[in-house]
């Protein structure tokens, strides 16, 4: 099993190479068949990884190919590594990737720069393959940074837009910050434990008494780095802005893999995060901010793919909470189940934008059930799993963080469960106003409304399956069913179930879930009333006031930190440049030139051409080494 | 050992084919040859054998530097070929490259004083002919000349030097003299001393390092592109090897005392390249002095022998080396133009754009810019010298080497500016092609992994 490793990422990454060298050479049929079939490999050789994982707990697939760089005590190897936790991740990756490569073929078919588009995203496949896959921390950044630079190129894929280059600088320019944690974090890992192999970065770790300060510092700046990535409090507005990018590029890189590589690296490094005092609380409290205030301000969301952008970030957030309270398995299984619900929301709303002509503003849709029934169908069905109804994935999945949470901490459970109203309200309202009603685009674009080809409504149908019934791998233990994923990612997480296991009673876990069932239900009703029964539609811009504008507003972040931060840098920077740079810097770097410039011309003279001058001037030189030698 | 006969089978071939008037034979023999010679470097590797009563001593320093040297001849021949067949004498040419070759091995394998002063005749002798071999060019023959009185000289010094150990301690062995150096370590005669500072003088004329370099830009310069390329590298590798082989195998005791000649040298060196290198408007002149300034670089690890000496002199040498010959593919076609100048560069980027990026970044590597091979090069020398305790030297080779990135640079910008008053046409063939690409990417695949090198000895 070993030897397939390599196979995974190389596959991609091949599919990048020939799309990206041969360019618009390669048949548009064919480059995105290239790109789609190198992920399904990748894809069936992740199950054949997972299929022989299944038997032995604790076994694990190490491949090293060959030392990368050897430094003082510094050994770096160039190895894959696959356990449990990597395998999950790989199916996500390969599987959810597949089906939105599949779809993308159909999506991008008008687009001149179809193969670059593929190029791009089997090159972030590949990275995000190393990003799982590498078995030190080091390899885990280079696909890290690699998955940063593809978001970058993918949301930016139409640059003659200004804006959405803006937002692919934004989005750029925020995950450097968090890289930066990510960087710091890896710097003092390696001083502390003197390696940056998980295997002996962890084992090493295990014997640490818990609470020392190195590790909440190095856990600290490790979250730091999932901040940006994972796009938490304060890193999160590049997210809602990356939805410049093409719809399958939001779908896969901002809802299903890219941006939970912070939960992986947190699940991954689930050791050094148990034994550090604050940092658990930390990130519990961050994840739980960020899913009210993004579940807040999708609310009042016009942009369909904006409130689902909106809904990724609160989604995060629950996983975060969810780490946060050492539930690492359930964090992880949130992650799977969201990347079917949201890859599937994403790629559904991509039908619907394709289907308008590219407008993305709910309040010009409505009664679109009946022209896109495949579409409103399982756009419906993604909308039941996000809400967390039974018996669709994402109640599962969020039933356990909730009950996980509150056997911690029952006022983070309530305000984690508003969270979740708030979901289904925000969710519910775009469901209705895009497919209920009557449509209200103009009349050009009802002509034009049609049901998308089978290359995307294949993914839609494929994904809305796994929406249904993706939740049934992990069953609440009330049900007295094997919770498969929770069994399955055990090993993993081993050491840290072993120092938090708080549990509720199966009393208390049914109250809750009845009760949050009830309060969706409200919510629900409350939302069918408003959207459908009276037909509301969201009111114009200008007409929204009090709450409702600040909430529209996006609680008004961009502006704070462009008051904040940007404005007092580009001061800072601006007398930088007007003392330091054109003072101090220009006249010694124009110095130095002229000094160099002179020297040359002196020594220039001794340069005659004359070759007795030369073997004068050899002869002086080796009178002047005898008596630097032997007389001084 | 079969490395040497294997590539002096060449230059015979090559003269027999001259007689009988197979011509066409040389290259693919020559290819042929050096592949063997390459493989057999290989096949040497650990078996330490040591020939013709200890005169030679193949042992894995040997090894690696011989089968560095004939790949870089490799590439070097498919880059001259076109250029060797031009003209009358495409046998003899080839005969005294491989005969220059021959002597180069000698020179990285030698374990006697007398098959060293042998192996820099060998490859000397035979370079003041080639650097000659355009004879219609008045130039080419200045160089030749300037080269041979010259070379003459440093030989003689070396010579002198050799003498006078052989005077110390009576014998020519490498093992023998380390072994009376190391039993008379304090009371080592003023003649011992001396002799050993005239070898160093008479080796850092032929790895051109200052204050002995003066003749370097003028032959570089006159002679044919390809023989300056053969100079600037080949001869700079070997050399480097033989000082090596030298001052580890004989004097390793007494490094405290020669440690000062090469920090004199190198720092000399350094300085005395790179500036002169931003004041030239000739591409050639100024890569003669960014040799010098390397020559600099590359004596910084020998100011304490240690592991890390060897291995990173053959990848600053191997950094270099490739480098170099890829961009003396594009001098090449420059001297067909009969203009070297750095300016008739202009608009090169406009009608070759992926070969401007090849060339900038083999400059680049040059330069010493990450990820490319000539950073890890510099990397570890710098790093072999911080460790001997050098950090001033280190701070000297780090500001040289920046004035170093101008000069890179200017060439670069010069590619990448509009087309000037003059429209020279680059005309390349497929060797200089093949040569170019290869050299970017080995470059490439040092710079990622230098492991390659630094993990072999």
């Amino acid at each position: 099993m070993e030897s397939l490793l390599w196979i995974i990422p190389v596959l991609p990454f091949i599919g990048f190479l020939i799309n990206g060298i041969f360019g618009n050479k390669v048949p548009r049929s064919l480059s995105g068949i290239i790109a789609s079939v190198a992920v399904l490999g990748g894809f069936i050789v992740s199950l054949l990884l997972f299929i022989s994982l299944l038997g032995d707990e604790n076994l694990s697939f190490t491949s090293k190919y060959f030392t990368w760089f050897h430094v003082g005590d510094l050994k770096l190897d160039m190895a894959f590594m696959v356990d449990r936790l990597t395998s999950v991740m790989l199916l996500v990756i390969t599987g959810v990737g597949f089906l939105i490569h599949v779809y993308s073929i159909g999506y991008m078919h008008d687009d001149k720069d179809y193969s670059r588009f593929f190029a791009y995203l089997n090159l972030f496949v590949f990275f995000m393959l190393l990003l799982v896959m590498g078995s030190n921390y080091v390899l885990m950044f280079v696909g890290w940074e690699g998955v940063g630079l593809c978001s970058y190129l993918l949301i930016g894929f139409w640059f003659t837009n200004n804006n959405f280059n803006d937002a692919a600088k934004k989005a750029f320019i925020m995950n450097r910050i968090g890289d930066l944690g990510f960087l710091l974090g890896m710097f003092l890992i390696y001083q502390t434990f003197g390696s940056l192999n998980f295997d002996e970065v962890h084992s090493n770790a295990m014997t640490y008494a818990y609470g020392q300060p190195v590790l909440t510092t190095i856990t600290l700046l490790l979250f730091v780095g999932a901040m940006g990535k994972s796009a938490q409090i304060p890193l999160f507005t590049w997210l809602p802005d990356a939805m410049a990018g093409p719809t399958p590029v939001s779908a896969l890189i901002h809802a299903a893999t890219m941006v939970t590589a912070g939960i992986y690296m947190i699940v991954r490094a689930n050791v050094l995060f148990t034994l550090s005092v604050f940092t658990p609380e930390f990130i519990a409290v961050i994840g739980l901010l960020t899913a009210l205030l993004a579940a807040f301000i999708g609310l009042k969301q016009n942009d369909i793919k904006k409130v689902l952008a909106y809904s990724t970030v609160s989604q995060l957030g629950f996983m975060f909470v969810a780490l946060g309270v050492g539930a690492y398995t359930t964090a992880l299984f949130h992650v799977v189940t969201h990347a079917f619900f949201k890859g599937l929301l994403f790629l559904c709303a991509g039908s619907v934008i394709h289907a308008m002509g590219g407008e993305q503003d709910i309040r010009k849709m409505g009664g679109l059930s009946a022209k896109l029934p495949v579409t409103h169908l399982t756009f419906l069905i993604g909308t039941l799993a996000i809400a967390g109804l039974p018996p669709f994935a994402g109640f599962f999945s969020k039933d356990e963080i909730l009950v996980k949470v509150f056997a911690s901490s029952p006022w983070m459970y309530g305000a984690l469960a508003l969270a979740s109203v708030l979901t289904a309200i925000y969710m519910f309202r775009l469901y209705f106003v895009t497919f209920k009603g009557q449509f209200r685009g103009s009349h050009h674009q009802e002509e034009h409304l049609h049901e998308s080809p089978p290359s995307m409504t294949f993914p839609l149908i494929v994904l809305a399956i796994l929406s249904a019934l993706g939740g049934f791998i992990g069953i609440p233990e009330i049900f007295h069913a094997p919770n498969l994923i929770s069994e399955y990612l055990a090993p993993v997480t081993h050491f840290s179930s072993s120092y938090s296991a708080r549990a509720v009673s199966h009393e208390t876990e049914i109250i809750l879930l009845v009760s949050t069932l009830l309060f969706l239900l409200v919510a629900i009703w409350f939302v069918y009333n408003k959207y459908v029964k009276r037909q509301a539609i969201p009111e114009p811009d200008e007409d929204i006031a009090g709450f409702g504008k600040t909430l529209a507003g996006k609680f008004y972040v961009d502006e704070i930190y462009t008051y904040l931060i940007e404005k007092p840098l580009n001061a800072i920077s601006g007398l930088g440049y007007k003392f330091i740079e054109t003072g101090l810097i220009k006249g010694v770097v124009d110095g130095t030139a002229q000094v160099v410039g002179a020297l040359g011309l002196g020594i220039r003279t001794i340069q005659t051409g004359k070759t007795g001058t030369y073997l004068f001037a050899m002869v002086i030189a080796l009178i002047a080494f005898m008596v630097i030698k032997f007389m001084i | 050992m079969n490395t040497l006969i294997a590539i002096a089978g060449i230059g015979i071939v090559a003269m027999i084919a001259d007689i009988l008037r197979i011509r066409k034979i040389i290259f693919p023999v020559a290819m042929a040859g050096l592949a063997i010679a390459a493989f057999t470097a290989v096949s040497d590797w650990n078996t330490n054998t040591r020939y013709f009563n200890d005169m030679m001593f193949f042992d894995n320093y040997a090894a690696a530097f011989s089968l560095l040297i004939v790949v870089i001849a490799i590439i070097w021949f498919v880059m001259a070929v076109p250029d060797l067949k031009t003209g009358n004498h495409y046998s003899d040419k080839s005969a005294l490259v491989a005969f220059s070759l021959a002597g180069s091995v000698v020179m990285v394998s030698f374990s006697n004083l007398a098959m060293l002063f042998l192996g820099i005749e060998i490859l000397s002798v035979s370079l003041y002919v080639l650097a000659a071999s355009n004879k219609n060019n008045l130039l080419s023959n200045e160089a030749g000349f300037k080269y041979f009185i010259m070379g003459a000289f440093a030989t003689g010094i070396f010579l002198f030097g050799v003498a006078l150990i052989y005077g110390a301690c009576g014998t020519f062995n490498l093992q023998e003299i380390n072994a009376f150096v190391a039993t008379n370590k304090s009371d080592l005669s003023g003649q011992m001393y001396t002799g050993v500072l005239l070898m160093i003088i008479g080796l850092s004329f032929k790895i051109a390092a200052a204050p002995f370099h003066f003749w370097a830009p003028d032959v570089y310069e006159g002679s044919p592109t390809t023989i300056t390329a053969f100079m600037s590298t080949i001869v700079k590798v070997a050399a480097f090897g033989a000082l090596y082989r030298l001052m580890a195998g004989c004097f390793s005791q007494i490094n405290e005392w020669w440690t000062t000649v090469f920090i004199i040298l190198s720092v000399v060196s350094m300085l005395v390249g790179n500036i002169m290198a931003t004041r030239q408007s000739s591409f050639k002149r100024l890569l003669a002095f960014s040799s010098i300034s390397h020559a600099g670089y590359m004596l910084l690890p020998l100011l304490t022998l240690s592991d890390l000496t060897g291995t990173s002199l053959l990848l600053y040498g191997a950094a270099y080396a490739f480098a170099s010959i890829g961009i003396f593919s594009l001098v090449s076609v420059m001297s067909e133009n009969d203009d070297e100048s750095i300016d008739s560069l202009n608009g090169f980027a406009k009608s070759h754009p992926i070969k401007a990026i090849l060339f900038s970044v083999l400059l680049l590597s040059l330069a010493g810019i990450p990820p490319l091979a000539g950073f890890m090069g510099k990397y570890y020398a710098f790093y072999a010298a911080l460790k001997s305790g050098n950090t001033s030297i280190v701070l000297i080779a780090i500001i040289s080497s920046l004035i170093g990135v101008y000069y890179y640079l200017q060439v670069i910008i010069a590619m990448y500016k509009p087309t000037g008053h003059t429209s020279a046409s680059f005309r390349f063939t497929i060797y200089q092609n093949i040569v170019l690409w290869t050299c970017f990417l080995i470059t490439l695949i040092l710079g990622i992994f230098p492991q390659l090198i630094i993990g072999w000895l």
